[in-house]
């Protein structure tokens, strides 16, 4: 938004800027020019100025159509400008410097800083220098440095370099407040993704505790009032399933190829610590299952493993159509959880001291 | 061989806590198997005792890195039965000894449960699926993988899920000898199909003769896609 504000304001400031430039050389320069033709040796080499002139500008004109910038060109156009100038004072005659004969001294300076609005103001005050320098040497070389022709020139040159001079200022103004309010934007799209962030990692810090109000944080209390005893099998038995969901939950925010296996693996950690051997082994390829499945998934692992005594097998056997995640161990009856996500079918059987529980998602697309 | 006569095994595997935790399983096992510690060195396999041995039990890479599926061929070619043991599970290895005629192939991860009852079955020139093996099957997608039916990629599953037969008998409800007998056409099927090697037309021959699959069945390929 503000680039577009900006880029308006310098195609504005150009348009202005070329048609005055363009009335100052064709309406003055052009009279002055044609009122004293007979007057310059020869009126030939004016004639060419005025034809260079009128050249750059029209440049400028078909840039501006084009919405373009004058890029490497903009080093011949200056070049083309100066050397009209000193072509012009060259034909000259002697002793007229900064009169109205001199047509050139207030016509090429414009055309100059049309032509560098979008640089540095240096490069304007430089060419206007340039320019000033080459009607200066003309008067001291061809021009008697009178009092009088040192106080005219003086004063053509107050509007010759001031006028132009206000343009370029006004127009480094301007892109720099064009470059200001670009930031300023920059700045406010920062602010606002840094909020939008916090406000997301808010959300889901609460989504977190909401999920371990259910769970962990009763059992915190049981435990700390009193109320659930350590010894209990079962109590220790939910504090290895809310363990193992809380490590889940850790690992759900990690950035890994396949979430379900990292997933599964920090749900069999738990019971590997407490000295019951996991096996994992994989077969297939398979789509990332979203969330709430991987949870309908590991859910059934992690309660099984909460009660292995010794061992236990995790597989994970995968397609395209179908997910399996199947756990057998030596454990007491536990019964299956429920699974939340639609697709998601969850089967225990129990055999002799082994428990099977498997859990398929089919994925629907 | 006869039932009740002594299986001798010969282990050809450069870590000797494998070859002595072999040998006391063997050892421990009921009938018990002798086991002759061949270490790293194959001409053990060759010459003297390990060349009557009923059954080799095979370190695949003995030089880590580089499994020595030429050996396994000469050691098949002359009618050797050979127990693949490894340290990988790789289903393209697992799948390549098959094919090459081993009659077992072992992840070194699968214990005594898996490796006994290997040994018994090789002595009787039979295959043993591990549930490792079966789990490269079902994870096959090679264009000329024999065609199994549904039944057998349910069986060959739960097997490779459960590593119990017990348990892949009541899941699915059948009977543990019907496990076996989906487990052995898909073997069979496996036997069938590239290269040619004495176990393997045994094992064809056989279960063609025992009514285990037919003909029609062996030979039909997958399609395909």
């Amino acid at each position: 938004m503000a680039d577009l504000i900006e880029a308006a304001l310098r195609h504005g400031l150009r348009v202005a800027a070329l048609v005055a430039a363009s009335a100052i050389v064709f309406g003055l320069g052009l009279a002055n020019l044609l009122h004293h033709l007979e007057r310059y040796e020869p009126a030939l080499a004016q004639l060419g100025a005025m034809a260079a002139l009128a050249a750059v500008l029209a440049g400028e004109a078909a840039l501006l159509v084009r919405g373009r910038p004058w890029h490497r060109l903009r080093r011949v156009a200056v070049a083309v400008v100066l050397a009209a100038s000193a072509l012009s004072y060259a034909a000259l005659p002697d002793g007229r410097t900064s009169t109205t004969i001199d047509w050139v001294f207030g016509a090429a300076n414009w055309v100059g800083v049309v032509v560098l609005l979008d640089r540095p103001l240096r490069d304007s005050v430089a060419f206007l220098l340039a320019h000033e320098l080459i009607a200066l040497l003309h008067l001291l070389l061809f021009d008697e440095p009178t009092h009088q022709t040192l106080t005219r020139f003086a004063t053509g040159s107050v509007s010759v370099v001031g006028f132009p001079l206000c343009l370029a200022v006004m127009a480094a103004v301007l892109y720099r407040l064009g470059a200001m309010a670009a930031d300023a934007h920059l700045e406010i799209e920062r602010v606002r993704a840094a909020d939008a962030a916090t406000a997301e990692a808010h959300r889901r810090r609460l989504a977190r505790y909401g999920e371990l109000s259910a769970g962990t944080i009763p059992l915190l209390e049981g435990l700390a009032d009193g109320s659930l005893d350590p010894e209990d099998p079962r109590v220790q038995r939910r504090c290895a399933i809310e363990a193992a969901r809380m490590r889940r939950l850790f690992a759900e925010a990690d950035t890994v190829a396949d979430p379900l296996l990292h997933e599964l693996r920090h749900c069999a950690d738990v019971a590997d610590r407490k000295g019951v051997a996991v096996e994992l082994d994989v077969r297939g390829r398979w789509p990332v299952p979203p969330v709430s499945v991987r949870r309908d998934l590991t859910e059934a692992v992690l309660t099984v493993l909460a009660t292995a005594a010794s061992r236990a097998r995790v597989t994970v056997v995968g397609g395209e159509d179908l997910v399996s995640v199947s756990v057998v161990a030596d454990c007491d009856e536990v019964t299956a959880p429920e699974p939340v996500s639609a697709g998601v079918r969850v089967e225990a059987l129990y055999h002799g001291d082994m428990v099977w529980m498997e859990a398929r998602w089919q994925p629907t697309s | 061989m006869a039932a009740d006569e002594l299986i001798t095994a010969v282990i050809v595997d450069d870590h000797a806590a494998i070859a002595a935790g072999v040998g006391a399983w063997c050892a421990g096992a009921v009938p018990p198997i002798a086991l002759i510690d061949a270490g790293d060195r194959l001409a053990d396999v060759w010459t003297g005792p390990g060349a009557a041995a009923d059954v080799v039990i095979f370190d695949l890479e003995l030089v880590p890195g580089r499994p020595d599926f030429g050996e396994l061929r000469r050691l098949v070619d002359t009618g050797r039965r050979v127990i693949v043991y490894s340290q990988h599970i790789d289903d393209a290895i697992a799948i390549k000894c098959v094919d090459l005629g081993a009659l077992a192939y072992l992840t070194k991860r699968e214990g005594p449960d898996h490796l006994v009852p290997a040994i018994r079955a090789a002595a009787r020139g039979e295959p043993y699926t591990t549930p490792s093996l079966s789990g490269a099957f079902i994870a096959d997608t090679a264009a000329d993988r024999p065609r199994l039916s549904q039944r057998e990629i349910e069986v060959l599953r739960a097997w490779f899920v459960s590593s119990s037969k017990e348990l892949v008998a009541a899941k699915l409800n059948i009977a543990v000898k019907t496990v076996d007998t989906y487990i052995t056409r898909v073997r069979v099927k496996y036997a069938n199909a590239g290269r040619a090697a004495p176990t393997k037309s045994d094992l064809v021959g056989r279960a063609l003769d025992d009514g285990i699959i037919t003909l029609a069945e062996l030979n039909a390929k997958e399609s395909p896609p």
